[in-house]
């Protein structure tokens, strides 16, 4: 289905032609003539316009969407309804039209700074926030020829971009004079800190065997099948699989999200750092969090899934960009699952997850991928990789988390 | 964005990369004079992130990108991150009066002053020198594009020519890791 | 199944995912989707759920059929004084036994029942309506007695123990106070047939004061 592949860019190409046709319009009947910069700069503007409003409407349509399906798909597993009374005249829609009231609640809801806060650091932490976040999801490709901005070490931006939240985090808490506040900041940069390595890591893998840091040339790397059957996406290999968990959990953790939202659980130190903003900054750390969720599970989608590919050559009459969008949506749902399942860890569990399991198990998956690469990705190779990462993860796992530990020493400071 | 910056550069003013240079210099000159002028320690070390940014942003309009985004991870995500921690868990700028080794305060700021003017100097004198001295500054200016610098050819780099230097820094890396935990482990009671 | 670390997540998330799709398909099943839509489905509530008071009146005519007598008890017994009544008057000015005004302040009204239990004429009674909010503050939480008056048919059919305790309460009263009458009215008429007899035996008991006839 050719036409419905082309689609996006074939309506870019559309409106370029249109803008030119127009502006050729005006110059031939007001009799001016331009000089020959005036109109690639401008088609140049445009495009690039085209891009951020298309890449800006469709996540923030996909953050409303989100926040609606993800309080349904919440209250079906815990066997309720969710929202499903806001519709649009009269219709009910079953309940689609929630985003649209959540957001003029928040806007309508009063701004309050808190007195003895630091204004303009307060002010400028959920730009600081949002700002990243937004920027993040320019170097995925989304389908075949449709990267925003091609970079050809766009994991390391990506990467980049997200140090600013953990900044924008410490803004927040500490500008709001509130010692609870602080409290909860510096837990969520430490959560995060800790969580980025294995991250890190295990995109590092993936640069390691695909050779580029390139997001276009790691989808491309992992095009064809192998064994005849198997698809050769990086998920369905034994360092793969590690590593897509690990990037999997990592992006829990990054993006706050349960099990790891210790920092803005509701019965934890009040909201932690984002205690004293409210109406529309609240929002707009919130968009911030998806918008940064659906970024780095288009990372994941890119670095291990496969990107915009079919799995099979006949499944190829979907659109490539579908394909993407399908994905994402896939872990998504896997993300609300995962926050039905679990309670909420505490900060020193965390911790211990992180640094005892994660990034032991991401340089096992690392060594494990390097073994696949170089015995030439045969049998061999496979079995081999198998019991590099399967040993560590039993020994850790059985020895670090299955066990039950002996309470240790407390020191109670103030019990007689 | 490069074929942003060529189609830019191509418009008659050929201020353009100077222009391309000047806003974020003129950003990191802010942040610094910010880092040493403001009372309060946390917008002293906010302000020094801009610089750090605006450096960032430097790198990747010469057509570093690696550097540029590495300069971001490293010194936005986990400098940044040290100085405020070590602003928030110290006691900062409590300066005990009793201290000060000379009787009067206004000749001890007199003679700070004097002290971090001829630093400043020297610091300045140095970088103006190496600059201007150095090979760089006389070569002709090439035009950017994506191949001069590919994160490909800096890891070859790194792990063909300079490996020794690299291996060294990452044993010391893993030694300073070390030292830190062990002198943040508590001591256990005896 | 052997438990390999981890394992505990993936059963966990895989009873998750059963009941989710169960609460699609599996609707009759007593643990799923207990939720009330609650516009369009009212709960049932249990017999003796009060919320505020009404009055009750027997027949089809609220103002000829209302038990209340205006005496004022439910008025004075009300811990936070949300009754307010008026008795009425007939057209000399004579005190009636009925109010012509009859309020409750259900803003102030706790729904303690009290004026239920002192009520000597089983006229007030407890409501389980709930839905009786307004958009005035004050003027539309003043309940009227045309708001208040409710049939007995209607007090039956909310409450059925308790309207037919009162019910046959009243039955009681009205066959003693029968029986009551007409051991009242055998008294009297005992009492007149007493008095008659008396009157009659004075009456013969009398001397004849008429004089002698002569005989041939």
């Amino acid at each position: 289905m050719n036409f419905l592949e082309n689609l996006p860019l074939a309506t870019k190409k559309f409106i370029l032609d249109l803008v030119e046709w127009v502006c050729g319009w005006f110059c031939s009947k007001l009799g001016i003539q331009l000089p020959g910069w005036v109109m690639p700069a401008l088609l140049t503007l445009v495009s690039i316009l085209i891009v951020i409003v298309a890449l800006i409407a469709v996540f923030m349509v996909m953050f409303a969407l989100m926040s609606v399906f993800e309080r349904k798909i919440l209250a079906r597993m815990q066997n309720r309804y969710g929202p499903n009374r806001v519709g649009f005249f009269r219709w009910r829609l079953c309940g689609l039209f929630q985003p649209v009231a959540d957001g003029i609640k928040m806007l309508t809801k009063e701004d309050i700074v808190p007195r003895g806060a630091d204004k303009i650091v307060h002010f400028l932490a959920p730009i600081v926030m949002v700002a990243p976040a937004l920027i993040l999801p320019v170097i995925l490709p989304y389908g075949r020829g449709m990267v925003p901005i091609e970079l050809s070490s766009g994991i390391l931006f990506f990467f980049a971009l997200g140090a600013g939240t953990e900044l924008a985090v410490f803004m927040a808490g500490w500008s709001s004079n509130n010692k609870y506040s602080v409290m909860g900041a510096m837990r969520a940069i430490a959560q995060m800190i800790s969580y980025e390595l294995p991250l890190v890591m295990s995109a590092v893998v993936v640069a390691l065997v695909a050779g580029t840091l390139s997001p276009n040339g790691i989808v491309e790397a992992q095009g064809g099948l192998s064994f005849g059957f198997l698809p050769n996406w990086f998920v369905f290999t034994p360092w793969g699989f590690v590593a897509c968990l690990l990037f999997y959990i990592g992006a829990l953790a990054e993006s706050n999200r349960s099990p790891f939202d210790l920092p803005e659980g509701e019965s934890e130190l009040v909201a932690g750092h984002l205690t004293e903003y409210s109406g529309f900054k609240y929002a707009i750390f919130f968009m911030a969090e998806y918008v940064g969720m659906f970024a780095i599970n288009g990372l994941l989608v890119t670095l291990f899934l496969g990107g915009y590919q079919a799995p099979f050559a006949f499944l190829d009459f979907i659109p490539s960009w579908c394909w993407f969008f399908g994905k994402l949506a896939f872990l998504a749902f896997t993300m609300v699952w995962v926050r039905a399942t679990m309670p909420r860890f505490r900060i020193d569990q965390m911790m211990q997850f992180a640094w005892k399991l994660m990034l032991p198990m991401s340089f096992a998956a690392l060594i494990s991928a390097a073994t696949w690469y170089y015995t030439g990705r045969g049998l061999l190779g496979w079995a081999l990789s198998i019991l590099i990462v399967g040993v560590p993860y039993l020994i850790l796992g059985y020895f670090c988390f299955t066990r039950r530990h002996t309470a240790d020493n407390r020191r109670y400071l103030f019990s007689e | 964005m490069h074929d942003l910056i060529q189609r830019l550069t191509s418009l008659p003013w050929d201020q353009a990369p100077q222009w391309l240079f000047l806003i974020p210099a003129l950003f990191m000159l802010l942040g610094a004079a910010g880092a040493v002028m403001l009372r309060n320690l946390i917008h002293c070390a906010l302000c020094l992130t801009l610089s750090f940014i605006a450096l960032g942003v430097l790198f990747i309009a010469l057509g570093a990108e690696f550097v540029g985004f590495v300069q971001l991870l490293v010194y936005v995500g986990a400098v940044t991150m040290l100085i405020l921690f070590a602003i928030l868990l110290t006691p900062a700028g409590e300066v005990a009066a009793s201290n000060n080794p000379f009787r009067s305060f206004q000749l001890s700021r007199a003679l700070s002053a004097v002290g971090g003017a001829m630093i400043a100097l020297l610091v300045l004198g140095t970088l103006l020198a190496s600059i201007f001295f150095s090979p760089h500054a006389r070569a002709a200016v090439t035009p950017v594009t994506a191949a001069t610098a590919p994160a490909a050819a800096i890891g070859e780099n790194l792990l063909n020519h300079t490996l020794l230097p690299l291996q060294g820094t990452a044993v010391l890396l893993t030694a300073a890791l070390i030292g830190a935990a062990l002198l943040a482990k508590e001591e256990k009671q005896s | 199944m052997m438990n390999f670390p981890g394992s505990g997540i993936l059963k966990g998330m895989v009873v998750t995912a059963r009941n989710m799709i169960g609460s699609y398909f599996d609707r009759a099943h007593a643990k799923r989707l207990i939720t009330e839509q609650y516009p369009e489905e009212r709960p049932t509530l249990p017999e003796a759920s009060r919320s505020f008071p009404f009055l009750v009146f027997d027949g089809q005519d609220p103002e000829a059929g209302m038990r209340c007598v205006a005496c004022k008890i439910c008025e004075k017994e009300c811990p936070p004084q949300c009754i307010f009544i008026e008795q009425d008057r007939d057209a000399n000015g004579k005190l009636l036994r009925r109010p012509k005004i009859f309020d409750i302040d259900i803003s102030v009204c706790m729904g303690c029942q009290i004026c239920v239990e002192s009520c000597p004429f089983e006229s007030i009674r407890m409501d389980n309506i709930y839905e009786m909010s307004s958009c005035d503050r004050f003027g539309s939480l003043v309940i009227h007695k045309g708001q208040l008056l409710k049939s007995n048919e209607y007090y039956r059919s909310i409450n059925p123990t308790e309207a037919a305790e009162t019910d046959a309460r009243i039955e009681a009263a009205r066959i003693k106070k029968a029986a009551a009458a007409k051991v009242a009215a055998e008294k009297v008429a005992a009492a007149r047939a007493a008095a008659a007899a008396k009157a009659a035996a004075e009456q013969a008991a009398q001397p004849p004061s008429e004089p002698e006839q002569p005989a041939p």
